[in-house]
């Protein structure tokens, strides 16, 4: 059963229409890539998925359909993401960063909190732990208590990553989580988006311009360009399709 | 809010340790050496100095709840005035047509703050910054003007005398017990202000006032969460304003005008946006600035020719002092405080390590 279905999914602007019919299928646990060229739609597909975008067509998050629903409905329900450009809280600190990610795990009331009570206290210190244990999974260990404004950059990827795992999705939408990195912050991005799919058994929907990357760790991957779908499916065979190619490289006029 | 280690000698070997308020011995010292200081103050205060003071209390509260409005959850709000005088009134209004005692009028006073702030919060839902701030503006107006028909309607056109309030039978005038009272309301805010802070809603508040989408996409209600700004800080404003009207004795409109707004504002600003020490530091600030002001003025020679100046100097005083504050030291009072404990941290050195926090 696919944990989410995105039903011919069309989104305008005015007369611009950004994505027109886009249907798509995540299965559990799968790491299911989606490409394109610049402004194909892709980020686009995301913001609807989360709430940001209504769209028209069917979005179903294990056959419950949210299209329509506010995005905090949304991120409640398990469907965490990150953001292209990080878009972290900058003046808190990573741990922050990442309890406020877990907002919606967290049960306590103003009232309580407001006296501090034995219940916020408790809950506060078991969310701590959930937390620590993800900043022990992204090996963010000695940026803790840094406030995240004054962090490289690769590391901020890093924590805006682990503050959509902090939610403790079920699906994680990662929106071009390689972009801006160097090789070796790609490498351990890489062994975690491995290690999310195989430990912690989270299906992705992963945009990415890294076609390298896609190609090695992507389980089914989706082209979108201008809004409609390209192709669909296993790397191998999608990598190598002349439409995408064209789209990508384009076309000499001779072969076209 | 949990902080940065220390540079030495104090480790933290448990969550619960990270969420103390104060942790190391130093700490608890310096503050059991405060808290001693304040409650001996009234000993060897003069009476002139003990209305300072409380009026420094009564200033923190409410710049306590307008630093959780704006410089926490980034909601700018002109109705500041507005809002001390509805506390003010409903006591007035409650103890002359019902002779209600304080524990009635306080909680009515807080209930009153947090339904004018459902109000007035509405429109953040829609308007964002200099917008806000003018719809917030109209909060003010309907305020002063129901109070003002009030006083004309019942005959109280010079303001609405409220006597002070009675426990167990004795009423509560003496300055020293007024002292006590408002210090422990002022130090009950900081308290809840700091617990909100540390869980839940302080991180949501931080969170929708940088980035309200992303704060919104992380699961985070943004527009309830804009509201409870409202509700909690108007609901702790009101109780200020009810206990500035029992401590006066007096309620007027004429004490709530659009200039006293700017006060409170000028606190959070001058006392450095996001941080409750900021608060604390700007309302004793603006508090005695202006005694500062005159003091100085009348050490000038040949000052008594000018004292029919001095109201005029204090404004420009007061508004040069914001300038300067604005261009200068955005951080506020609590970027100076904090520039100087790094500088005595680090010295010999001037700059801290890049990234990480152990160093």
């Amino acid at each position: 059963m696919a944990e989410l279905e995105v039903d011919r999914l069309t989104l305008r602007f005015g007369g611009l229409t950004v994505l027109e019919g886009v249907s798509l299928a995540l299965g559990a646990g799968e790491l299911f890539a989606l490409i394109g060229p610049n402004g194909a739609g892709k980020t686009s597909v995301l913001n609807c998925v989360s709430g940001i975008y209504h769209g028209e067509g069917e979005i179903r998050f294990r056959d419950r359909n949210i299209a329509g629903c506010e995005p905090h409905q949304i991120a409640r329900l398990g469907l965490a993401r990150t953001f292209q450009h990080g878009e972290l809280f900058p003046q808190m600190s990573v741990l922050d960063n990442l309890l406020t990610g877990r907002h919606a795990r967290i049960h306590t009331n103003p009232l309580a909190e407001m006296l501090f009570l034995g219940s916020v206290r408790r809950e506060e210190m078991r969310h701590r732990e959930a937390v620590e244990r993800i900043i022990e999974f992204v090996e963010l260990e000695r940026y803790r208590h840094t406030p995240v404004d004054g962090l490289p950059f690769g590391i901020q990827k890093l924590v805006g990553f682990a503050r959509a795992l902090a939610l403790e999705p079920a699906i994680l939408m990662l929106d071009e989580p390689s972009a801006g990195l160097n090789r070796d912050e790609r490498e351990d991005l890489a062994r975690f988006i491995l290690r999310v799919k195989h430990e912690l058994g989270i299906s992705m929907i992963w945009i990415e311009h890294d076609l390298e990357m896609v190609a090695d760790l992507a389980d089914r991957i989706h082209v979108l360009d201008y809004g409609r779908t390209l192709a669909e499916g296993e790397p191998g065979a999608v990598l190598k399709d002349p439409r995408v190619v064209a789209a990508y490289i384009g076309t000499s006029a001779g072969s076209a | 809010m949990s902080r940065s280690p220390r540079a030495s000698g104090y480790f933290r070997t448990s969550y619960d340790q990270d969420l103390a308020l104060v942790q190391t011995r130093l700490e608890r010292t310096s503050l059991g050496v405060f808290i001693a200081a304040l409650l001996a103050f009234p000993l060897i205060a003069s009476p002139f100095q003990l209305d300072l003071a409380c009026q420094v209390f009564l200033a923190s509260i409410g710049a306590l709840s307008l630093m959780l409005l704006t410089g926490y959850a980034g909601q700018i709000s002109l109705g500041h005035a507005g809002l001390l005088a509805a506390g003010a009134f409903t006591v007035g209004i409650l103890f002359r047509e019902t002779n209600a005692p304080f524990w009635i009028t306080l909680p009515a006073a807080a209930a009153v703050g947090g339904l004018l702030g459902i109000i007035f919060g509405l429109p953040s839902l829609r308007l964002r910054g200099l917008y806000l701030a003018v719809s917030t503006l109209a909060l003010h107006f309907v305020v002063i003007y129901l109070g003002g028909e009030y006083e004309a309607r019942r005959g109280f056109s010079t303001g609405i005398v409220v006597d002070p309030p009675k426990l167990g039978g004795v009423s509560i005038t003496d300055a020293r017990a007024w002292y006590f009272i408002l210090l422990g309301a002022a130090a009950a805010t900081l308290l809840v202000c700091l617990n909100l802070l540390r869980a839940r809603t302080g991180r949501a508040w931080r969170a929708l006032r940088t980035r309200e989408t992303v704060a919104e996409a992380l699961g985070i209600g943004v527009a309830s969460y804009k509201l409870l700004a409202f509700v909690i800080s108007s609901a702790v404003t009101a109780v200020a304003g009810a206990l500035f009207a029992y401590y006066r004795g007096f309620v007027s409109v004429e004490a709530f005008s659009l200039f006293l707004t700017i006060q409170y504002l000028a606190m959070v600003i001058i006392g450095g946006m996001g941080s409750l020490l900021g608060a604390l530091l700007g309302a004793i600030f603006v508090t005695l600035f202006p005694y500062i002001i005159e003091i100085g003025l009348l050490a000038l020679p040949g000052a008594q020719r000018h004292a029919s100046l001095l109201f005029a100097v204090n404004y420009a005083a007061f508004g040069l002092v914001m300038i300067l504050f604005l261009m200068f030291e955005p951080l506020g009072l609590v970027g100076m405080w904090r520039r100087m404990q790094n500088y005595f941290l680090l010295w010999p050195f001037k700059h801290r390590r890049a990234g990480g926090s152990r160093g």
